[in-house]
């Protein structure tokens, strides 16, 4: 969609590339303040980027 | 400075702390060591503020900071174990019961709990026990935070 590698990714926003793939992978769970630097360089609301799941269920923010 | 030429900087300083540690034990001088080995972290952590690529961010300052805080909780059980049985022999505490194969010999001294140079053995085993404590425990959190995740990009 924003035609990214995630070598750029994580460079624009100050964190290794394993980081991004680990996150993408679901093995780490970012910081509030890594997650907003992430949502904020798409433009977009950290919602659209990340969902929360608990026990596999996926919860509803609103 | 490059990350590279930090890694390398910290292979010499670990090559030269081994030499010193050689010569110190050859010349019979412990505080040469010990003053070189804090001299040696110090230069490691001012050339760590100088590295302009990017080696920590969150996730491997979590991992690290899983592993130490294992480390430290399984380690200090072990040391302070130790520690005991060495504040014992300062204090000088009779195992019961009393050995009396020495009352005989005037002036003898108790037998000691532990010699002195069993305390370096044991010393020198925690030190590997630290190091061996922290490598597995940061295999463990690097592999459970995708360390050696792979991408089909």
């Amino acid at each position: 969609m924003h035609d990214m590698t995630q070598e750029d990714l994580a460079q624009a926003i100050g964190v290794t590339r394993q980081t991004i793939l680990a996150i993408e992978k679901g093995k780490y769970v970012p910081s509030l303040d890594l997650a907003f630097r992430i949502a904020r360089h798409f433009n977009v609301n950290v919602e659209e980027v990340f969902t929360y799941e608990v026990e596999g269920r996926t919860v509803d923010i609103d | 400075m490059k990350k590279n030429t930090f890694y390398l900087l910290i292979g010499c300083i670990a090559l030269t702390l081994l030499a010193i540690f050689w010569y110190s034990v050859e010349i019979n001088n412990p505080l040469l060591i010990e003053i070189s080995f804090i001299l040696g972290i110090v230069i490691i952590y001012l050339a760590r503020r100088k590295v302009t690529d990017l080696i920590e961010d969150e996730r491997s300052a979590k991992i690290t900071e899983k592993a130490a805080l294992r480390t430290f909780q399984v380690f200090w059980v072990v040391f302070c174990a130790f520690s005991i049985s060495a504040v014992m022999q300062i204090l000088r505490v009779p195992s019961f019961p009393r050995n009396r194969t020495f009352e005989h010999i005037p002036n003898s001294l108790p037998p000691e709990i532990m010699p002195p140079r069993m305390i370096g053995y044991v010393q020198l085993g925690l030190l590997c026990l630290m190091i061996f404590l922290y490598v597995g425990f940061r295999l463990y959190y690097a592999r459970k935070y995708g360390d050696w995740e792979t991408d089909e990009e």
